[in-house]
């Protein structure tokens, strides 16, 4: 591929990118002065719709769409929530984009509001990103300071208040309803839907959700116009008529085994291979790739050294990493983008254990299915890792991995669809690596680490 | 008499016009008492749940949940120091760093040291998979932890 | 006419908003369900009540590949539902036309029976110590849905028990399922919220905060709706096995709602009082005084033979004996001095026995005065849900009443037919020391109550009756005191104090030296032939038309349904 230049991440290696001042020199806040004066909210939905952006959260839901569902001359108030719980295993490209570039994320927000006519934003940021809260805080100030923010801004009838709130170390948090229970000060329980948040939402009132980077996207999108967004990215698949397309730069995440992970910008659909061998450096110490999550942990795994169907010479390491390219190999989706490599020193058991202590960590604990599958699915990977691993238990894993979460229908929300998936790519694609360890009754070299009772 | 000073206490009622109702406050209030106080107690629980005008329960409810906040009778040491064990981190020599600090510390995790300086906790993905291992002092990360890097952080906290 | 079909049945369900557990149970079919209770919000989150979905449009049936909460999940005109049971449909309805490679019921089976695998995952299965077996919907479902083994091979989770949840309710953590149904309660009923979850995924438990223990006025129908094991009423504690116990569907004589209950008896001992639904009554729920109140009638103070006066005090005396005299003494009175004969009709009477000894006396003399007995009122109505100061909230889904008897209204209706007026008890008062006889046809569960009711002590009239379960200031004063019978020992109605009127059935036998009111009135009457209340139903019936429904009440033989054992 040619030289790509990034936009999302233009700013975020120049010297006082947060600041203010900076971001109006490079153009910062133009498109929103400009929407202000000149364009109707209707007109900025239709644009946004337009445009083709995908939801950047996980789910890829299409923005615009979304916000259509709002209620039609609703007497307020409308809501926007941003999700910047950002807790996906593996996934860091919001959290550069706060603490680096945080006025591109608040320009989208302003836009938004505008948008849907959102008087209030409460942005939810998880508490581990103190760097992030404490730079979005100064940057929100400064635009207070600079009247962007509060009541009739540069004289128009549009007031907007930004607020942070600061999530405390759970997951599902991460869930749209989820957050918004989180937010009310309850326990964070996703709420059953219909109906959906554009209807009834925070404090029960008609709300948006969106992600930190969807919001850096629709900056973009009104500062350079839905030709330069639909200029990147995959098109919609005309073999499937529920496509959407896959258009915009998308930052993708590189993790784990690789020389240099880092945060990258780059047309939708890339090729993993390309991600991880030509942006990620390769895999470390000079060794293979065994397996790749390409979106977060939910995701589940591809098998490096599986060939693809019909294509020759291509494994699914080659798989486009589009909305639509995972689930061609299994998986579940292209999440958030965020790519970690396994190397084949790893033990898939070792791996898929973390993986099922984290969702049995996560779980909220609500539904039966989910609460008492991952918590199950932990117990068995803990006995396999400390090498008691019966051979039933890869059909009791798959069993339960295949139950649980929204797509069955058995649980409200779909983080037991993302916990289930890991474990039934994993156990599906390495099987013979899991008889083998089952087989030979060796302990895992961390199974002697309990983390059970902390926290 | 509460336990409570009167500080914290207007720093949470300071809270309350950015919502439309008060539960909304219940997370930023307990993140106030708890960076504060380094516990909640349950006596702060039910001033919380006054300004609130909330059950105490409720408050509890969602404090629990999140398995953040530290309990009445645990007490948070002076800086919270999270490993992270999310598969990046691990993938990288993660547990095998959270064994090193805790044998470093004389703590497990979730454990505070004798000296009160440093709580030992893991974490799960810290989002800081650019420089795994990592941890979080409190709320912020420290990249690319060796366990030389982790001796010298743990000898500046502990001064 | 919108129609649904459940398992291929067609139910027409008119303009009514239901969700597929209700539309199948019209259709005669179970839905399992945990967490879903219709008087409380939906949570949809225990997942046992999972169904498959699809809707006709003509002639086929398109189903969705995948299964819904049915508790959650609200049905219009031409959908279809195939329940896990599918397979146990009547055979005689005609099969809906669908796909031919869709295996109907299958995935709702299967999911069920997963449901119950990971509710069952870390359960103790502790049945043969645990209160709840036999009448426990873990053993019901596991039984009709569930699989016979576990396949967990590893330790389960043992969170401690709470035995201290309240004075009156213990938590046996370990059985919980967390369908949450009891901490909705605490805060969409009574308002009080002490109960909570604590913790996140499979470590999660019920709880109340330290110190603020599950203590409110409503507390017990936690215990009600726990769907297991895990709250248990400490009253009934390891006291019954279940499957032993009698249930009769009657009414609380605890205060003027007359809450709709089942009281549970076994060898005509009372042994649990639990709420019974009732929507045109009380709702879904009882209070703690209504279901903890039934003690009175096992009290070894309670009066259960009749006794006559024996210089300072009374000895017991049998009623072979005692009825010609008493009968002797009442008709000289009334002989006598009618209009200085006063009969006390209390509120706790049922009108079958208000009427009775009402028209038995005024049969005597239409001289007779007939009184009604002391309304006991304590405080005022309580109403629920509270807010968190502790103000009623409306709307109100619970109210308990001040006034503390079940049938002010019916006793009032019949002496207003009787004799035109209704007398209060304060007004006889003034001239009581006065008076030729007074027969006091009492019940009252508090002895103070009467004996507030008389206010100042009294001289006692020249005859002085009293019928009733304790030694009051007035039995004490009485030449004859005659045991009463409780409401739980008799059939009869009340009329509650909006109206409503509960004919209920007797469920248990009243003491065996106890005369049952209606028995003494024919006694007292000279009346033949057997003192039912199907017969005096019949008379009431005539006498007062807005009654004339009593009639028919068709009375149950016996003492009320056995429990089926459904468990294996």
């Amino acid at each position: 591929m040619a030289s790509f230049e990034p936009t999302l991440l233009a700013r975020v290696d120049k010297p006082n990118s947060h600041r203010l001042e900076g971001y109006r020199a490079d153009g910062g806040y133009a498109a929103f002065e400009r929407a202000l004066k000149d364009k109707q909210p209707v007109d900025v939905v239709t644009q946004v719709k337009d445009s083709g952006l995908r939801g950047r959260g996980g789910a890829g839901f299409p923005t615009g769409l979304k916000w259509t569902f709002l209620p039609k001359d609703h007497p307020g108030p409308i809501y926007l929530c941003i999700n910047a719980d950002e807790s996906e295993p593996c996934t860091y490209n919001n959290r550069i984009l706060m603490e680096k570039d945080p006025h591109q994320v608040l320009e989208g927000i302003m836009l938004s509001c505008y948008a849907i006519k959102s008087p209030v934003a409460y942005f939810y940021i998880r508490y581990e990103y103190g760097t992030a809260y404490r730079t979005l805080q100064a940057a929100i100030d400064e635009l207070y300071d600079a009247k962007l923010l509060g009541k009739n801004i540069n004289g128009t009838n549009f007031s907007l208040d930004i607020y942070l709130h600061r999530g405390a170390g759970a997951y599902i948090c991460g869930e749209e309803t989820g957050l918004i229970e989180s937010l009310e000060g309850k326990r964070a329980w996703p709420r059953i839907k219909p109906p959906f948040p554009a209807i009834e939402g925070a404090f029960r009132k008609p709300t948006i959700v969106n992600n930190v980077e969807t919001m850096a996207c629709v900056t973009q999108i009104l500062r350079r116009g839905n030709d330069w967004f639909k200029s990147l990215g995959v098109p919609p698949d005309p073999k499937n008529p529920r496509d959407a397309g896959s258009y915009g730069p998308k930052l993708y995440t590189i993790a784990g085994h690789v020389n240099e992970p880092k945060c990258v910008e780059l047309p939708m659909g890339v090729t993993c291979r390309d991600l991880v061998e030509k942006h990620g450096g390769g895999v470390w110490k000079g060794r293979k790739a065994k397996t790749v999550n390409p979106g977060g942990l939910s995701m589940g795994f591809l098998d490096c050294n599986s060939p693809l169907k019909g294509e020759d010479g291509k494994t699914e390491y080659d798989i486009p990493l589009d909305f639509n390219g995972p689930g061609k190999v299994g998986c579940l989706g292209l999440g958030t983008a965020a790519v970690t490599v396994v190397d084949d020193q790893t033990s898939m058991v070792d791996v898929l254990h973390n993986v099922c202590q984290f969702f049995s960590h996560e779980s909220c604990g609500q539904c039966t299915p989910c609460r008492e599958g991952t918590g199950w699915m932990l117990k068995i990977l803990e006995r396999m890792r400390r090498g008691k691993g019966r051979k039933d238990d890869l059909d009791v894993l798959v069993d339960v991995a295949d139950r649980i979460g929204i797509i069955p229908g058995t649980t409200i929300c779909g983080l037991s669809d993302g916990a289930g998936w890991p474990v039934k790519t994993a156990i599906r694609k390495f099987r013979a690596e899991f008889e083998a360890a089952i087989e030979a009754k060796t302990a895992s070299k961390y199974a002697k680490l309990q983390m059970v009772g902390a926290h | 008499m509460g336990v409570l000073s009167e500080e914290i206490k207007n720093r949470i009622r300071a809270y309350l016009p950015r919502y439309p109702r008060k539960q909304a406050v219940t997370l930023p209030a307990l993140h106030l008492v708890h960076d504060e106080y380094r516990t909640v107690s349950n006596e702060a629980i039910v001033e919380i749940a006054e300004i609130l005008e909330l059950h105490p329960s409720e408050v509890h409810d969602t404090m629990t949940f999140y398995e953040f906040f530290k309990h009445d009778g645990d007490q948070l040491g002076k800086t919270r120091l999270w490993v992270c064990r999310g598969l990046a981190c691990m993938l990288r020599g993660a547990y095998e760093l959270l064994d090193h600090c805790e044998a470093k510390l004389g703590v497990k995790c979730g454990e505070r040291t004798a000296d009160g300086k440093i709580t030992l906790e893991f974490a799960e993905c810290i989002g800081a998979c650019d420089g795994a291992p990592a941890c979080l002092k409190n709320d912020e990360h420290v990249m690319n932890v060796t366990n030389d890097k982790a001796d010298q952080l743990i000898e500046a906290l502990k001064r | 006419m919108p129609t649904v079909y459940v398992n291929d049945k067609p139910v027409e369900i008119g303009t009514r908003k239901l969700n597929c557990v209700q539309v199948a149970e019209l259709a005669g079919t179970l839905v399992p369900h945990y967490c879903y209770h219709p008087g409380l919000s939906v949570v949809a989150s225990c997942r046992m009540c999972l169904v498959e979905m699809g809707t006709l449009k003509d002639g086929k049936v398109t189903m969705i590949p995948k299964v819904f909460p049915g508790c959650q999940t609200p049905v219009k005109d031409g959908d279809v539902i195939v329940t896990g049971d599918y397979e146990k449909r009547d055979p005689l309805t005609p099969k809906l036309a669908y796909d031919a490679a869709y295996k109907p019921g299958d995935r709702a089976k299967k999911s069920q029976a997963d449901t119950l695998e990971g509710l069952l995952l870390n359960h103790p299965l502790d049945c043969p110590v645990c209160d709840k077996a036999g009448e426990c919907k873990l053993q019901d479902y596991s039984y009709q849905f569930g699989r016979s083994q576990s396949r967990l091979v590893d330790e389960k989770n043992t969170p401690p028990n709470k035995p201290e949840l309240s004075s009156k309710i213990t938590l046996f953590t370990d059985r919980c399922i967390l369908c949450t149904r009891c901490v909705r309660f605490t805060r969409e009923i009574s308002g009080t919220a002490e109960l909570q979850v604590v913790g996140r995924g499979h470590h999660e438990e019920i709880d109340v905060f330290p110190g603020r223990p599950l203590e409110n006025k409503l507390s017990g129908n936690v215990v009600d709706l726990c769907p297991v094991g895990a709250l248990g009423s400490k009253d009934f504690l390891y006291t019954q096995r279940v499957w032993y116990l009698k249930t009769a569907d009657n009414v609380c004589p605890g205060c003027s709602t007359g809450c709709s209950i089942h009281t549970d008896v076994n060898k005509d001992v009372v042994q649990r009082i639990r709420a019974r639904e009732n929507l045109d009554n009380q709702g879904y729920w009882i209070c703690d005084e209504g279901r903890w109140g039934y003690h009175y009638v096992r009290s070894p103070e309670r009066i259960v033979r009749p006794l006559v006066k024996d210089g300072a005090g009374r000895k017991p005396v049998a009623w072979t004996e005692l009825l010609p005299k008493l009968k002797y003494a009442v008709d000289e009175a009334v002989l006598m001095s009618p209009k200085r004969v006063v009969v006390v009709l209390s509120p706790f009477l049922t009108i079958e026995e208000a009427f009775a000894t009402g028209s038995a006396f005024k049969k005597m003399s239409p001289f007779v005065r007939l009184v009604l007995g002391p309304v006991p009122v304590v405080g005022e109505d309580d109403s629920y849900p509270k807010d968190v100061k502790g103000n009623p909230v409306s709307p109100a889904k619970f109210i308990i009443r001040a006034e503390k008897c079940p049938n002010r209204k019916g006793v009032e209706a019949v002496l207003a037919k009787l004799q035109g007026e209704v007398i209060p008890f304060s007004a006889v008062l003034p001239e009581f020391g006065s008076l030729a006889a007074v027969w006091f046809a009492g019940g009252y569960p508090n002895a103070e109550w009467v004996n507030e009711a008389l206010k100042a002590p009294h001289s006692p009239p020249a005859l002085l009756v009293v019928q009733d379960f304790f030694l009051t200031k007035l039995a004490e004063a009485a030449t004859y005191i005659l045991p009463a019978t409780a409401a739980f020992e008799k059939d009869g109605t009340f009329v509650n104090h909006a109206g409503y009127v509960q004919p209920f059935p007797r469920a248990a036998k009243a003491p065996a030296e106890a005369r049952g009111e209606l028995q003494l009135a024919f006694d007292l009457g000279n009346r033949k032939g057997l003192a039912t209340v199907s017969t005096i139903r019949k008379d009431v019936a005539k006498a007062m038309p807005e009654y004339a429904a009593l009639a028919d009440v068709k009375v149950p033989v016996g003492a009320g349904k056995r429990m089926e054992l459904q468990t294996v």
